[in-house]
């Protein structure tokens, strides 16, 4: 079958519990949005085909399956990531200060070229905002990150977040294929592997 | 810790070892609720793979009371007056970099070091399981390279496929015929269970066979060293057994029936946790068991931890966790040896491209005892470039590691001496007498890690506790593919279309068939 796309970037969402994370992900995989998710049963990660002066770009969006409540997330669920989207709400003080915390597992733990993005989500609640915008902008300098702020219940620049990220991660992609480093090589394990016992003996052979 | 944790669970696992770690998502796959407990930081005890600084503390501390690591330590090895002194930068690319303590260290995190090394047969229990419960996803492999073998002197590459033989230069067409011959012979095995010529070696062991069908010393060590991994002992049925399972598993993913998990061993637990943890485990790290014991009332397990009390229908522990196993007497089980190279070990048709992941199972003279030799390059993701990791895994005979190992490390290093920067012994230990799951069967220990390939017993075992805790339950059926699950608006059965009985979600797929044909139409 031909691949029906030309790049695929593994993207992660990391933050504290309660911020949104899962919604974000809806709202840009489904553009739905549900109260009603209680936590994110049953879904690893979301997929979604963008196109990006006109190449297709296959995002696959991991969720953290709730292991970032205590500060359990594997050092698997970095392998491979290429972007990762700090979250933060914007109505919890709390969970602006951990952006700092989670900024340190992510250099102990993804490849160090990984692309960053803060978002401060749920940003449609004026009355209830705790952290101002100024001091996320603040934040994203000082790592040297970009930043938005976000709503998946309006539906306010979740897309853009996510289309900045993947354009940021094609750039640094195709200088990288410019400088021609050959990719390196693993296997995955394939579901439709239906071969017999006998497969050794299929290798062409004279004897 | 402000927990808001619910209190009531199905099942508690305490440790994240390979084994519990697969009951827990074997567990929570079929709804059950589980809570996971580890008093390390990390996953995996002593199946997981660490950096190079958490290695050594971990072996420079007392062993702790849950731990069933002993005999810890480690050296750093001066580096040898050939190190240039004045290099300037384009030097420095062309050498590669000069490993010290100070450069390694700077990288720590970069490693991942197992404590308990394994490769897979391609075709292999683990990889099947892995299949078959599209745990794969979160798991990538690095084809081994070469599995080698000693032969007058140097260690050579064993020729695995077809065309391996073909090619090599290290056996004469005679041999290679013979050789082709022999494995075709042993792939047909079981067939023909009345095949007269394997029926007389019943209860033999698999050596008389192999003179019987008059093989060279060259063919009966490539099939002793390498492919049937036995030693004079061995049945002919266990012999046959593992010959097939080699070669069954050729020809799959790369040139070797072997495969290495990317990032090291330590994948593997992390895997099974990320599954539980999807399908609604709690995970809690850094978090010791105080107490445990049996509610005669409700014939439930309370299990306090930091000053909560979990109740449990069962519990699944990993042995030493619990604090009422701690009096079991532990024996020497495996003695690990672990050296880091800035050289790799063999010649160059070995580690093509810069180093490989290469294997050799080693024996003693006698042949009473053997060892796993495992080199790990970067390629394998557990080590950064220009170092090789070596692991050596033998079954322990006694309380000294770099004992148990010496014979096994004069017979490596004695023809090449690598660039040894730091080396590290130490001794896994299991229970004396496997515990039948005290506390009533409503407690059940896992097993430590045993001497094997793959993770046959390993499996076995979380097979065998997940049968006595759930019966009739199937053992980690496929996750579906996100593309399946389907998120609809309000419909919240939707959310959980995977847990629907085989023959609704046969009809809700038809249905969703249906529609979209509808469409299509329109």
């Amino acid at each position: 079958m031909a691949k029906t796309y030309d790049y695929l970037f593994k993207l992660l969402l990391i933050g504290d519990s309660g911020v949104g994370k899962t919604c974000i992900l809806f709202r840009f995989s489904e553009d739905a949005f549900n109260t009603t998710f209680i936590s994110t049963i049953g879904i690893d990660f979301k997929i979604r085909t963008i196109e990006l002066d006109n190449k297709k770009i296959k995002l696959q969006i991991w969720d953290t399956a709730g292991q970032e409540r205590f500060r359990t997330i594997t050092t698997a669920y970095y392998r491979g990531a290429m972007g990762i989207m700090l979250v933060y709400d914007i109505t919890q003080e709390k969970s602006f200060e951990n952006i700092k915390n989670w900024i340190r597992n992510i250099e102990e733990n993804a490849s160090a070229d990984v692309e960053k993005m803060l978002l401060g989500n749920k940003c449609e609640l004026h009355d209830k905002r705790q952290v101002s915008k100024e001091r996320g902008e603040q934040l994203a300098i000082e790592y040297g990150i970009k930043f938005m702020e976000t709503s998946a219940k309006a539906s306010i620049n979740v897309e853009e977040a996510f289309l900045t990220l993947a354009s940021d991660i094609k750039a640094k992609t195709e200088k990288r294929m410019e400088a021609n480093n050959p990719p390196k090589g693993g296997h995955q394990l394939k579901t439709l592997d239906s071969r017999t016992k006998d497969s050794w003996l299929s290798r062409c052979s004279l004897l | 810790m402000a927990d808001d944790l619910p209190e009531q669970f199905d099942l508690i696992v305490i440790g994240t070892g390979f084994t519990e770690s697969c009951i827990a998502a074997a567990a929570s796959r079929v709804g059950k609720s589980v809570l996971h407990l580890d008093i390390n930081d990390y996953y995996g005890n002593v199946w997981g793979s660490l950096g190079i600084e958490d290695l050594i503390s971990l072996l420079a501390r007392e062993a702790a009371p849950h731990s069933t690591l002993r005999n810890g330590s480690y050296h750093w090895h001066e580096q040898s007056a050939a190190t240039p002194t004045s290099e300037t930068e384009e030097m420095k690319v062309e050498t590669g970099q000069v490993w010290t303590r100070e450069t390694v260290l700077a990288m720590s995190r970069r490693f991942c070091i197992d404590l308990c090394p394994r490769v897979l047969y391609s075709a292999g229990e683990l990889v099947q399981l892995l299949i078959k419960s599209n745990i794969c996803r979160y798991t990538e492999f690095r084809a081994v390279d070469n599995v080698c073998m000693h032969q007058n002197g140097t260690i050579v590459s064993v020729p695995c496929s077809r065309s391996d033989i073909f090619n090599t230069k290290s056996l004469t067409i005679v041999e290679k015929r013979l050789l082709m011959k022999f494995m075709n012979a042993c792939n047909d095995y079981g067939e023909d269970k009345c095949n007269e010529d394997t029926l007389a070696f019943r209860g033999r062991t698999f050596f008389d066979y192999l003179k019987a069908q008059r093989v060279t010393e060259k063919i009966a060590s490539c099939v002793t060293q390498a492919i049937a991994m036995c030693g004079p002992d061995t049945s002919f049925e266990e012999g046959m057994l593992r010959t097939q399972r080699f070669l069954h598993s050729l020809g799959r993913y790369g040139n070797t029936p072997f495969l290495y998990p990317m990032y090291g061993c330590g994948e593997f637990p992390q895997s099974f946790c990320r599954q539980c943890a999807v399908y609604g485990g709690i995970y809690c790290l850094k978090r010791s068991v105080d107490d445990c014991s049996v509610d005669v009332n409700s014939n439930e397990v309370l299990i306090s931890s930091a000053g909560t009390t979990f109740r449990a229908k069962h519990v699944v522990s990993a042995p030493r966790y619990l604090p009422a196993s701690r009096d079991y007497v532990m024996r020497p089980h495996l003695s690990r040896g672990l050296f880091l190279s800035s050289t790799p070990l063999g010649n160059d048709v070995l580690n093509k491209g810069g180093g490989g992941v290469n294997i050799l199972r080693l024996m003693d003279n006698e042949g009473a005892r053997e060892a796993i030799f495992i080199q790990l390059s970067h390629y394998s993701g557990a080590c950064p470039k220009g170092l090789y990791l070596f692991h050596l895994t033998t079954p322990a005979v006694s309380d000294d590691p770099a004992a148990d190992l010496r014979i096994f490390t004069l017979q490596l290093f004695q023809y090449a001496e690598p660039e040894i920067i730091f080396s590290s012994y130490f001794t896994l230990t299991a229970q004396s007498q496997p515990d039948k799951g005290g506390a009533d069967d409503i407690v059940y220990y896992t097993d430590a890690p045993s001497y094997e390939m793959d993770y046959y017993d390993a499996i076995a075992n979380a097979r065998h506790i997940f049968g006595k805790l759930y019966t009739d339950v199937e053992f980690l059926p496929r996750a579906p593919d996100v593309e399946e699950i389907v998120v609809d608006g309000e419909d919240p059965s939707a959310l959980n279309e995977h847990s629907l009985p085989e023959d609704l979600r046969a009809q809700l797929q038809d249905m969703q068939q249906a529609t979209e044909e509808m469409d299509i139409q329109d």
